[in-house]
């Protein structure tokens, strides 16, 4: 055993790693190209972001496998390659050398009717398939993670659940701040459904995206006061803003880590970043979390 | 039977009830409502109304998509009701939509196709992960004024820009203008590239009517 279950049941905070597309963006990856195919062609470029992390003092790196389900893949021609590319990013992940590797897991892609026509069975099908492939490659944990729809959520726990009932699984939905509180675009409100993925058997639950650090403050101490179980935060970088350079997101390394430092004391299971998230925010989150530490 | 109240249209795109939006749509040919006034007054009321609850965060995507098919439902049904009254009805506009190339994210991009179709625009609704030059060609096909294109991930949003340099560079009979949206877009986004921005499904509506008036 990895010792990650027990360190997310009741340990230290662990420091997840930051964004990956972006990053493999500036390292060749062709905009609009899957960023798993990166597994195949350039394994080297996704080690390399890895190594990054670890450096900037990630505990644990996530995959290079977000849209590595076959539901997903299908629409870049890698279907087929499903396992084959779970596999690979697995391996690129422990190649450097992070104290723990989970697998990224996130949506299909496709939403259930009346919104879009999506298919709770090939759903199943699919994440069990991306799940096991992940489990046998040899990941420390599962992260089911930038889910809007808390049903696909539960499918994805319940298909990654049948292969293995040991390994630690977490699980973030990704919530918009509205009048009443915070919800999924479906309507999903918060610790209700944090609550519902808990008794379904995820060992950690949190959100992910689309909320920028200062919400998820907010959205954390009322996950907090309201969740029966330890939490996982990846929030954004702010929100992207369009420059001469490209995009960018509006927080600097220091300002996301001041609003997420605070978080991770007040004992959170696992923290770190999302979209305009690099290995900057990670240093600047690990030199605070260890500061708060000592 | 008793002529539909324009209260009683209005519920049914609220409650995103396609059977009976279909139902009272169908009443009122029979009976020869006032197709016009039960447009302006409970149809659109409806989905006006549906919009202002979704951006209270009363009503989430689901509610949303909803009230949008029981409103388009009813328009298949009183459009031709509509030429065959007062002549044949110019669509608003034409519209060719899709997601960009590389980005899989259909929802945002469906609800903008339907709402417009629901308000008198023709739609060509491409489907996501929509090469550059498959828009062109659509575009070209039905003579589009306005071409549409949704990206959700800051990964494809360089595609818009590709996207808006080829519409300049085809040279289309209408000079089709260029409508974007999606999570990272923004208006600086939209100048950048010769664009109008739309922050989100509601309002593309009013910026397409705009963007049809001004292109006359």
């Amino acid at each position: 055993m990895s010792g990650l279950a027990e360190r997310l049941v009741d340990g230290p905070c662990v420091l997840l790693d930051g964004g990956m597309g972006s990053m493999l963006l500036a390292r060749g990856l062709a905009p609009g190209d899957a960023p798993e195919r990166m597994n195949l062609r350039q394994p080297e470029v996704v080690t390399e972001v890895h190594v990054e992390y670890v450096e900037a003092g990630s505990d644990a790196v996530q995959t290079n496998t977000f849209g590595a389900n076959p539901i997903r893949l299908a629409h870049f021609d890698l279907a087929e390659r499903c396992e084959e590319i779970n596999r690979r990013a697995t391996d690129l992940a422990r190649q450097a050398r992070p104290r723990f590797v989970i697998g990224d897991i996130g949506p299909t892609g496709e939403y259930l009717p009346p919104v879009g026509t999506g298919d709770v069975v090939r759903w199943d099908e699919g994440f069990e398939m991306q799940g096991r492939a992940l489990i046998e490659a040899g990941v420390d944990a599962l992260h089911i993670e930038t889910m809007s729809d808390l049903r696909e959520a539960e499918v994805a726990l319940r298909a990654v659940r049948r292969s293995s009932t040991e390994i630690p699984v977490m699980v973030s939905l990704t919530f918009d701040r509205k009048k009443r509180g915070f919800f999924t675009i479906m309507g999903d409100p918060l610790v209700e459904s944090l609550t519902r993925l808990v008794s379904d058997g995820a060992t950690v639950v949190g959100a992910n995206c689309s909320i920028a650090s200062p919400d998820l403050r907010d959205l954390a101490a009322e996950a907090q006061s309201g969740v029966p179980g330890r939490l996982v935060f990846q929030p954004n970088a702010g929100s992207p803003e369009t420059t001469a350079g490209g995009i960018r997101y509006s927080q600097a390394p220091e300002e996301f880590a001041a609003d997420l430092a605070p978080v991770a004391a007040a004992g959170a299971a696992a923290i770190g970043g999302c979209c305009g998230t690099d290995p900057r925010f990670i240093a600047a989150l690990r030199r605070r979390m260890d500061g708060d530490q000592g | 039977m008793f002529l539909p109240s324009h209260d009683e249209i209005k519920r049914a795109i609220v409650d995103g009830d396609v059977d009976k939006a279909r139902s009272l749509a169908n009443s009122l040919i029979e009976q020869g409502g006032d197709l016009l006034a039960a447009i302006e007054h409970g149809f659109s009321a409806g989905i006006r109304k549906v919009g202002d609850l979704w951006e209270e965060g009363e009503y989430f995507l689901p509610e949303l998509v909803q009230g949008a098919e029981a409103m388009k439902a009813a328009m298949e049904i009183l459009q031709p009701a509509l030429a065959t009254q007062q002549g044949a009805q110019e669509p608003k506009g034409r519209v060719v939509i899709g997601t960009v190339e590389g980005d899989l994210h259909d929802i945002g991009k469906s609800l903008v196709g339907t709402l417009l179709a629901a308000n008198g625009f023709e739609v060509h609704d491409l489907g996501s992960n929509v090469p550059v030059a498959t828009y062109i060609e659509k575009a070209r096909e039905v003579d589009a004024d306005i071409v549409a294109a949704s990206a959700l991930l800051t990964t494809t949003m360089s595609v818009q820009k590709s996207l808006a340099e080829a519409v300049v560079a085809a040279g289309l009979a209408r000079g089709p203008r260029v409508l974007i949206g999606g999570a990272p877009t923004t208006e600086a986004w939209a100048t950048e590239i010769g664009a109008t921005h739309a922050e989100n499904a509601m309002r593309a509506v009013g910026k397409a009517e705009r963007m049809v008036r001004s292109h006359d």
